[in-house]
C-alpha cells in the first residue's frame, strides 16, 4: 500500500507552549502515503502536539509542516482543505463528542464541509457501518460504553472521508475485545488505501500493526525504524524507555537457542510465533 | 436520568417532535382556557393517560418525575391558602371561599400545564427538542449552548461520580469537616476540568472543520405531516373541551 512520496512531513518543527514547556523541538518526520505509522514516546514526549501540528491546529514556531509536498497554508481556505483531508481522533472521546445523538455527532464533520444533506446522510451511514455502530445511530452518546464512544469518534472522522487518519492513543482504556475490534477497523481502512498514524504506548501492538515506528523523545523524533529492522536493533530500542517488542525479543532468544531458524523472517504477533514453533515441533 | 430513559424508550420516540410539541402547547393553552377546576382536572387526567397509555411511559416513572413539581405546587398552593400574621402572637388565616375557588382553578391550571409539559419532555429526547427549536429558527447561539450544555451535563456527572467515589474511598466524607473539604476540592477539580475540556472541545471542533455554529444532520421521523395533523386535531379537542367547560 505504501508509496514512496510522503503525504505528510515535518521539517525541524519546534513549538513551546505559553508556560514554557516544550511541545516539539526540531522535530523532523516523514509519513509515507498509504502507510501505517506508529508514534511511540513516553507521556509528554510531544505526540499530541505533533498531531495538532499535522492538523493545522497548532502552528510551528519554527520549521515547516508539509502536506502532499506543499507547506501548510494557514489561511481559512487552506485550513478548511487540510482538515477535510486529515482526520484527527483525540484520546478522550468525551472531549470531542458534541452532540448527545450518535447520528448527529457523526454528521458534524461532513456538515462543516458544506455537503448536501443526502451526501451527508450517505456518509454517516457508511461511517457507522465501517465501525459497526449502525444499530446505535439513534442512541444517546452518554449511554454508550467507552469503546463505543471511541468508535463514534472514529466514525465522525471517517464521515469526512480523509486521506489520513490520526489516532491519539486509540487503544487506551479499551479491553482486549475492543482492541481487537479496533484493529480490525484499522485493517479495513488501511486496505482501502488510507494513511494511518497512531500514537501509542503499546510497543507490542505497534510492532504487530505498524509498518514504521517512530520514537519521540522530548519533542524530537529520535529514531524511525521500518518494522523488519527492529529485531536487529532491540538494544537501541530499549534505550528509549518505551520497552521492546516481546515477540521480537522472544524470537531472538529462540533463534539463539537454535529452536527457530533466523532465515524465515520475523514473526509479528504471538500467534505467528506459536505457529512457527508448532511447525518446528511437527 | 429518569426523564432521559423515558424520552429514549417510549413508544412515540420516532414521532415528529413538532407534533408532540404542538399537542403539548395545545394542552397548556387548554389548561389556561379552562374555567373550572373540574375541567382542568379532566384535562390533566386525559393528557396523563395519553402520556402513560399512548406514549407508553411507565406510570411509576411518570409519578417519580412528577413528584418534585407536585411538591412545589403544594407549597405554592399552601402559601396562597394560608396567610400568616402577627398580632402579639402568630395568627393563621385561611382564604375565603371565593378565594379558595380561585386558588383551586390556579392549581388545576398548573396541574394541566405540568401534565402537558411532562407529556412533551417524557416522550421527546432533548436532541429532538433542539432540532425542533432549530426548525423554529431559534437563535443559533442559544441552540449551540443548549447542545453543548446538554452533552457536558453527562460528562460532568461522570466526573463528579468518579471524583466523589475516589474521595469516599479515602474517607473524604467521613466527618462534616472532611466533607466540606472534599466538596471544595471537588469544586476546584471540576472548575479545572471545565476549563481543560472547553479547550479540548474547541480543538476537536477545529479538527473537524468547524468555524462557527454547530451544524448537525437533522433527524427524520415517521410521517411528520400526518403526525402534526393528528396532534393538531388532538390539541384542538383539548381546547374545545376546555372551552365547553366539560365537568361544570
Amino acid at each position: 500500500m505504501k508509496t514512496s512520496s510522503p503525504i505528510l512531513e515535518l521539517q525541524g518543527v519546534s513549538f513551546r507552549y505559553p508556560d514554557g514547556s516544550v511541545g516539539l523541538e526540531g522535530c523532523s518526520l516523514s509519513i509515507g502515503r498509504g502507510s501505517r505509522t506508529a508514534i511511540l514516546g513516553v507521556n509528554g514526549a510531544g505526540k499530541t502536539t505533533m498531531f495538532l501540528h499535522l492538523n493545522g491546529i497548532l502552528r510551528p514556531q519554527s520549521g515547516h509542516v508539509f502536506y502532499d509536498g506543499a507547506t501548510l497554508d494557514y489561511g481559512r481556505n487552506g485550513l478548511h482543505k487540510l482538515r477535510s483531508r486529515i482526520g484527527l481522533v483525540f484520546q478522550n472521546p468525551d472531549s470531542q463528542l458534541f452532540s448527545a445523538s450518535v447520528r448527529e455527532d457523526v454528521s458534524f464533520g461532513p456538515m462543516n464541509l458544506g455537503l448536501d444533506t443526502q451526501v451527508v446522510k450517505a456518509r454517516v451511514g457508511d461511517a457507522l457501518r465501517a465501525v459497526g455502530l449502525t444499530d446505535y445511530a439513534d442512541k444517546p452518546v452518554h449511554n454508550l460504553s467507552f469503546g463505543q464512544k471511541k468508535r463514534v469518534c472514529i466514525a465522525g472522522v471517517l464521515a469526512m472521508q480523509p486521506d489520513v487518519i490520526i489516532l491519539d492513543e486509540p487503544m487506551a482504556g479499551l479491553d482486549i475485545g475492543m482492541q481487537a475490534e479496533l484493529t480490525r477497523i484499522l485493517e479495513g481502512l488501511h486496505s482501502e488505501g488510507m494513511t494511518i498514524i497512531i500514537a501509542t504506548h503499546d510497543i507490542d501492538f505497534a510492532y504487530q500493526w505498524a509498518e514504521t515506528i517512530s520514537i519521540l523523545v522530548k519533542g524530537r523524533c529520535d529514531a524511525t525504524w521500518e518494522i523488519p529492522h527492529i529485531p536487529n536493533a532491540l538494544d537501541r530500542f530499549a534505550s528509549h524507555g518505551i520497552g521492546i517488542p516481546r515477540i521480537a525479543e522472544l524470537h531472538n532468544s529462540l533463534v539463539r537457542l537454535g529452536l527457530l531458524d533466523s532465515g524465515t523472517g520475523y514473526p509479528r504477533s504471538h500467534q505467528e510465533l506459536v505457529e512457527r514453533l508448532n511447525e518446528v515441533v511437527t | 436520568m429518569l426523564i432521559e430513559q423515558c424520552a429514549y424508550s417510549n413508544r412515540w420516540r420516532r414521532v415528529s417532535p413538532a407534533a408532540k410539541g404542538l399537542f403539548s402547547a395545545c394542552g397548556i393553552v387548554a389548561a389556561f382556557l379552562a374555567s373550572t377546576p373540574r375541567t382542568t382536572i379532566i384535562l390533566t387526567g386525559l393528557v396523563t393517560m395519553i402520556t402513560v397509555l399512548g406514549a407508553g411511559v411507565p406510570l411509576r416513572r411518570y409519578l417519580k418525575v412528577a413528584l418534585p413539581e407536585l411538591l412545589f405546587l403544594i407549597i405554592a398552593v399552601t402559601t396562597l391558602m394560608v396567610s400568616v400574621g402577627w398580632n402579639g402572637h402568630v395568627r393563621f388565616h385561611l382564604a375565603e371561599q371565593t378565594e379558595l375557588d380561585h386558588i383551586a382553578l390556579v392549581c388545576g391550571r398548573s396541574l394541566g400545564s405540568i401534565a402537558a409539559l411532562l407529556f412533551f419532555c417524557l416522550s421527546t429526547p432533548m436532541t429532538d427538542i433542539i432540532a425542533l427549536l432549530r426548525w423554529l429558527r431559534f437563535p443559533e447561539v442559544f441552540l449551540d449552548i443548549m447542545t453543548l450544555g446538554y452533552r457536558t451535563v453527562f460528562v460532568f456527572i461522570e466526573v463528579i461520580h468518579d471524583t466523589t467515589t475516589a474521595q469516599m474511598a479515602r474517607l473524604g466524607y467521613g466527618t462534616p469537616r472532611l466533607a466540606m473539604r472534599s466538596l471544595g476540592i471537588l469544586t476546584a477539580n471540576l472548575t479545572m476540568q471545565v476549563w481543560q475540556r472547553s479547550t479540548d472541545l474547541h480543538q476537536a471542533a477545529l479538527a473537524r472543520n468547524n468555524d462557527g455554529s454547530l451544524k448537525f444532520l437533522e433527524s427524520e421521523f415517521h410521517h411528520p405531516v400526518r403526525s402534526v395533523c393528528v396532534a393538531a386535531i388532538g390539541g384542538c379537542m383539548l381546547i374545545a373541551l376546555a372551552l365547553t367547560g366539560v365537568g361544570q
